[in-house]
């Protein structure tokens, strides 16, 4: 078979350039733009998916899991009860002030639970064991908060509420979406620092028992917890990461990037493909002469836009793959999974076929009778 | 038992009637065409009736503006009459669409004065293109399309885009691509006037070798007065009407 689509593109390089130029654009802006957004959003929800608690307890209304409100510590009692439930531990995830070597004060979120290997928390531990930390005033700190708090050593000091801690290890990827850095510490004595918190809890941790359904085992511990909100590990992340993605304008901001991004594809890839149809109307005319019918044409303009398509993808997405690591020095995480790579493939070929669609109408109505006139 | 012997009867029959007259591939009858332009009707053909047979050439004349373009236009499907009958290798032309196209595909080779290649597509791609679009396939196709650029001699230059090749070579992949799939009727307007005499006798002579050789019927819609030696038949055609070319 000969490719007349495939010829004429080639023929007129310089659209053909322009074309792909315009797909791989709109690629690399939604690849590295959604990616971005779901890199930041990623933070949101990090710990939740790191840790092994299957369902979270929470107090009413708690809008995502750094904004964490108290309720009575003795809760877990009741919920420890429930059928289904293997393990159930309180946790306190609270923001407290943090005194640097500066004498500069900052914020950071403590994570305190009593056993943290249970919990899977912290997940990527550098140096140091976090059993250890029951033993004493000593916490974990995050490497993520060199970026804030200037580099730490382990064996440093720290004084959190004005009480001072000894740096024992180090951990990697734990971070909020507020930015402020992650600390780990014993439970008592992160309910010791704060008076909000004495006697009570953050969240209650819940393990469910082999064999039992976590959307069913939530059911039942919602029975007994009349005064708490109860999430599957599905449900809370989805929460925490809603409300970032609403309070901040972030979704909708990134509905506009991804919007103008697909306008601009489909504007120069239709005008191209349009001007090129016109330009090749005298053609068209003699592949209808010869006995060619209107699909005939389609399909070249179809062919033409699908290979702008995959040009076009391919090279917005070698671009944006290129750009990780200098985004990644500016403290960037682009996050783009297979299934987000292909449906942005799939858009880019629906957006090349409707921008196509546009020249249709115009190599429908050919005259075969113009290939006589000069 | 019958039903299966009748189509090799009729074939048969067929055969031998044409092994006995030369047979006729393209006919017209009372051919009417008026075009409509807002309130105004201009009548371009007024009853033109014209026959061609396997191996014939025929020419035809007439001044500018006396619907020559018009008629061949219509002997290859491309424009339907007004009123009239087409005939086109043996079978009635209906005016629907889809069967005129199916008409051009299978039984028309169209040669233009402005060659109408495709400029992206060497030689040999013009002419396989062409077969692809008429449904031949793969190898089939290619080796056809290398028959007929032998025919026209231009077997050295397939790899040649059209921008490549002078004036009477772009002709000749015109005429390749037009013979391409051995239809029945060519049809040819004004085919030498981009190109000078010389070139001009060549083309002619070209095409007449290949009508006689290829047993094709084939028109061509000239002012070039070269075509008197080739041709088996020069028809006039006046205001619509076909006339006697000696006439003017
Ligand atoms: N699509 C059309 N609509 C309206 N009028 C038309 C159309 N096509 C042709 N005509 C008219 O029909 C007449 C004959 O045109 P045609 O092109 O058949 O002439 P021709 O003999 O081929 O002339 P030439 O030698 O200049 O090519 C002209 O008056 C022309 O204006
Ligand atoms: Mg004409």
């Amino acid at each position: 078979m000969v490719s007349l689509a495939r010829k004429n593109l080639l023929h007129d390089r310089l659209r053909f350039v322009i074309t792909v130029a315009g797909v791989a654009f709109a690629v690399t802006l939604v690849l590295v733009q959604v990616g971005l957004f779901l890199g930041l959003l990623g933070k949101a929800t990090v710990t939740i998916e790191n840790s092994s608690a299957d369902i979270w307890v929470t107090s009413r209304e708690t809008p995502n899991v750094d904004f964490a409100h108290s309720f009575p510590e003795t809760t877990v009692l009741r919920v420890r009860g429930v059928a289904g439930v293997e393990k159930a531990d309180n946790a306190i995830v609270q923001f407290m002030n943090i005194m640097l070597p500066s004498g500069a004060e900052e914020g950071c979120l403590v994570y305190g639970l009593e056993d943290f290997s249970a919990w899977n928390l912290p997940w990527d531990v550098e140096s140091g064991d976090p059993t250890e930390l029951r033993r004493g005033d000593f916490i974990l700190m995050d490497r993520s908060a060199e970026r804030r708090f200037g580099p730490f050593e382990v064996g440093d000091y720290r004084e959190i509420l004005g009480h001072r801690f000894r740096i024992i290890g180090a951990t990697r990827g734990a971070a909020s979406f507020t930015t402020a850095p992650v600390v780990f510490m014993d439970f008592r004595r992160a309910q010791g620092l704060q008076q909000t918190v004495h006697n009570r809890t953050s969240y209650i941790l819940v393990r469910v028992a082999p064999g039992h359904d976590a959307a069913q085992v939530a059911e039942r511990i919602r029975a007994v917890t009349p005064y708490n909100d109860v999430y599957t590990r599905a449900e809370w992340a989805a929460r925490s990461r809603n409300y970032w993605v609403v309070s901040t304008g972030l979704g909708m901001n990134m509905g506009i990037t991804v919007f103008l991004g697909i306008l601009v594809g489909i504007v120069v890839v239709a005008q191209t493909l349009y001007t090129s149809a016109v330009e090749h109307v005298k053609e068209f005319g003699t592949v209808k002469a010869i006995g060619g019918s209107n699909w005939d044409i389609y399909r070249i303009l179809g062919e033409q836009a699908l290979i702008a398509a995959v040009v076009g993808y391919a090279i917005g997405a070698a671009m944006s793959f290129g750009m990780r690591p200098l985004l990644a020095q500016l403290h960037l995480n682009v996050l783009v999974s297979p299934q987000f790579a292909a449906t942005v493939f799939a858009g880019t070929v629906l957006m090349c076929l409707g921008a196509a669609m546009l020249s249709f109408k115009r190599v429908a109505g050919i005259d075969p009778a113009l290939v006589f006139r000069a | 038992m019958n039903a299966m012997l009748a189509p090799f009867c009729c074939d048969r029959e067929e055969r031998e009637r044409d092994a006995l007259s030369p047979r006729e591939v393209l006919a017209v009858e009372d051919v009417r065409k008026t075009f409509e332009e807002g309130s105004q009707k201009v009548e371009v053909l007024r009853g033109v009736s014209l026959a061609v047979d396997q191996g014939e050439v025929v020419a035809l004349e007439g001044p500018s503006g006396s619907g020559k373009t018009t008629l061949l236009s219509i002997m290859g499907c491309i424009l339907t009459p007004s009123a009239g009958r087409i005939r086109i290798a043996g079978r009635e032309v209906s005016g629907d669409e889809a069967a005129l196209r199916d008409v051009r595909k299978r039984s028309i080779g169209f040669v233009f004065q402005q060659y109408n290649l495709f400029p992206a597509l060497t030689a040999q791609e013009n002419v396989e293109y062409a077969l692809n679009v008429k449904g031949a396939r793969g190898r089939g196709a290619a080796a056809e399309a290398a028959r007929v650029l032998d025919l026209v001699g231009l077997g050295d230059r397939r790899r040649f885009l059209p921008r490549d090749l002078s004036g009477g070579q772009k002709q000749r992949v015109a005429i390749a691509r037009a013979l391409a799939g051995s239809p029945e009727v060519l049809l040819a307007d004004e085919p030498t006037a981009n190109l000078d005499t010389a070139v001009g006798t060549q083309i002619l002579e070209l095409f007449q070798k290949l009508a006689k050789d290829e047993n094709k019927g084939l028109v061509i819609v000239t002012h070039d007065p070269k075509v008197r030696n080739v041709a088996d038949r020069v028809v006039g055609i006046r205001d619509g009407r076909l006339s006697d070319p000696t006439e003017h």
